[in-house]
């Protein structure tokens, strides 16, 4: 499957309660992306920042004309972000991608040729983590899967996207779990403290996919060991090129070797992970 | 020689650079283009005067621990620490896909001691698809090894030589800048039987992560490349061109014609285009057609008059 590197023309920036914000993006030819793939964008002819930004696909939609409309949610922390989310609708972005190996074992799953890659899935997302779990929630709604959105937070305004996943995971027959640091939605706490309780309580997970900040990814693969449970992550780090080129990426894996982030991730199992 | 559009002759964009005879002046850095094949899917590699591969070592490398790679204004430092799949791999693996390309093939080798560059070029020697082999002796993110080669005139001057004695091949030395002076290790390399140069590698530079207060890349320092270090090679181009005579190949912050164009009027041959292929893998290519319809439109019949214009008297 080949990326493509080409001009996306905005459609809209939808907002959202600050400092979040969900891009839209019209692509000619661009293939659809799995769960877990991302792409690389930047501003409208900006010189600054100097590199693109990797984005992982949160929503996309293929038009009657052949094009992708890819949406992209994100969270303004700096310059590149900032750039994106002063898009103006009709301007025209660079968009290269899909890029990267998304969540290849569920994925195997829904599809049938993973016989074990049955049951019922937990989803944790941490903040904007819930941008890389969108694809894959909508593919396990899609394929019947059940699964719980355990969604965490600082405070409400970081569970953005907490109605979407509510609709995804009880359609699919699973529930949405919210947790905020400052217990303004949903329990008071850690999100990955309501992840164990399930777990331990014989909730029957059979896989665990996850993304938000490392420490919350590292959380979950422990619970994810500690429970025989099986599962993947999807990982980020700083990016030069998002195709690897410029061999920038590197996650440390548990065998004491190197794995480009844009290549053989962002998606990785939880146990293969040097946490 | 055919003509153009609106009737002006297509100027002719070959150049040579000592004894290599690129189609154009534009060639892909070390570390910026993988291995060449990465890119065959993104950018037309047939386009291109030349590519230079990733650094290759005798057995491979698996480079440095994360965090790699900052970005700063204008440009990134990174400290890949050069990871790659070691020589034998690349010529049994990489090279047989792009030798009969028009590129030149530019084989980028590092040692940790002489005799390992001495192994390395006569590994390479018999194939044919090796244009040349370009000495990196400036890399910074190492902790022994390759900057050593770089920073002294005497032993940068018997590691060419030695070499030199192994190969029949064109030999490249990449320069590093972080020394004062860049002319003197030029020299030396011409003293052991360089063909070329190439200038320059990064800069060595740092960054902070003010929140957590502790520098961003896990080897502390990294090298700095992008469009804020063109000045400063520029500079480093312009002097060595004048004060050595052997061709030179720019490196540094080259993204846009005009980038191109004043490389070649401070005297290099060649350039080669590095960091910007991060932010657009097109831009190599870019530049062979944006040199092509600059030089058409003024009028200007080839690369070669343009060559160290800068330096001449007025």
């Amino acid at each position: 499957m080949a990326a493509v590197d080409s001009r996306g023309e905005v459609l809209d920036v939808q907002p959202l309660p600050l400092p979040y914000f969900l891009l839209r993006v019209r692509v000619a030819a661009m293939e659809a992306a799995e769960p877990g793939q991302f792409v690389m964008v930047a501003g409208a002819n900006r010189p600054e920042p100097y590199l693109r930004r990797a984005f992982s696909v949160y929503d996309q939609e293929a038009a009657s004309d052949g094009s992708l409309v890819i949406s992209l949610l994100g969270k303004v922390i700096g310059r590149g972000t900032e750039a994106l989310a002063a898009c103006v609708p009709g301007e025209r972005i660079p968009v290269l991608g899909p890029l990267g190996t998304g969540f290849h074992s569920v994925a195997a799953g829904i599809s049938g040729s993973g016989g074990s890659e049955s049951g019922r899935a937990a989803l944790v997302a941490g903040g904007i983590g819930s941008a890389g779990l969108g694809l894959l929630a909508q593919a396990l709604e899609r394929s019947g899967r059940p699964f719980d959105f355990f969604y965490g937070g600082r405070g409400a305004e970081d569970l953005v996207e907490a109605e979407t996943f509510r609709r995804l995971s009880e359609r699919s027959g699973g529930r949405l779990v919210k947790t905020t640091e400052d217990g303004s939605a949903g329990e008071r706490g850690l999100i990955t403290t309501a992840l164990e309780a399930e777990v331990r309580t014989g909730a029957g997970y059979t896989t665990v996919c996850t993304c938000g900040p490392h420490g919350l990814m590292a959380a979950v693969a422990g619970i994810a060991a500690a429970g025989g449970v099986a599962g993947e992550a999807a990982t980020e780090t700083p990016m030069g090129c998002g195709y690897g080129a410029c061999l920038g990426c590197a996650v440390t894996l548990k065998n004491g070797g190197y794995a480009l982030c844009c290549r053989q991730g962002p998606v990785f199992r939880l146990d293969e992970v040097a946490w | 020689m055919s003509a153009g559009a609106r009737g002006l002759p297509s100027p002719d964009l070959s150049t040579r650079v000592g004894p290599l005879r690129l189609q154009n002046p534009i060639l892909t850095a070390s570390g910026t283009f993988g291995y060449g094949l990465e890119f065959a899917e993104r950018a037309d590699l047939h386009r291109l005067g030349g590519l230079v591969t990733k650094g290759l070592s005798l057995e491979p490398l698996a480079g440095n621990p994360p965090v790699r790679i900052a970005e700063t204004r204008g440009g990134m430092l990174n400290s890949i620490g050069l990871q790659n799949i070691g020589v034998d791999r690349f010529l049994s693996e990489v090279l047989p896909g792009l030798k009969d390309l028009p590129p030149k093939v530019i084989v980028n080798l590092f040692g940790y001691a002489q005799d390992e560059y001495v192994r390395l070029a006569e590994r390479v020697e018999p194939y044919e698809g090796v244009a040349a082999v370009e000495l990196n002796v400036s890399c910074p993110n190492v902790s022994k090894g390759g900057i050593e080669f770089g920073h002294d005139p005497e032993i940068l001057s018997r590691l060419v030589r030695r070499v030199r004695s192994a190969t029949g091949k064109p030999i490249v030395v990449k320069l590093s800048p972080n020394v004062t002076s860049p002319q003197a290790l030029a020299g030396a390399a011409k003293e052991g039987g360089a063909d070329i140069l190439s200038a320059v590698n990064t800069f060595v530079g740092m960054a902070i992560d003010t929140a957590t207060r502790r520098p961003i890349l896990s080897t502390i320092r990294g090298g700095l490349s992008g469009p804020a270090i063109k000045p400063l090679a520029l500079r480093i181009v312009f002097d060595v061109a004048r004060e050595v005579d052997l061709p030179v190949i720019g490196i540094g912050g080259v993204e846009t014609v005009d980038d191109v164009l004043e490389f070649l009027l401070a005297g290099a041959s060649a350039v080669q285009v590095g960091t910007a292929l991060f932010r657009d893998p097109r831009t190599a290519e870019r530049l062979v057609d944006g040199l092509r319809e600059r030089l058409r439109a003024e009028g200007i019949p080839s690369v070669d008059s343009l060559i160290g214009a800068a330096a001449r008297p007025e």
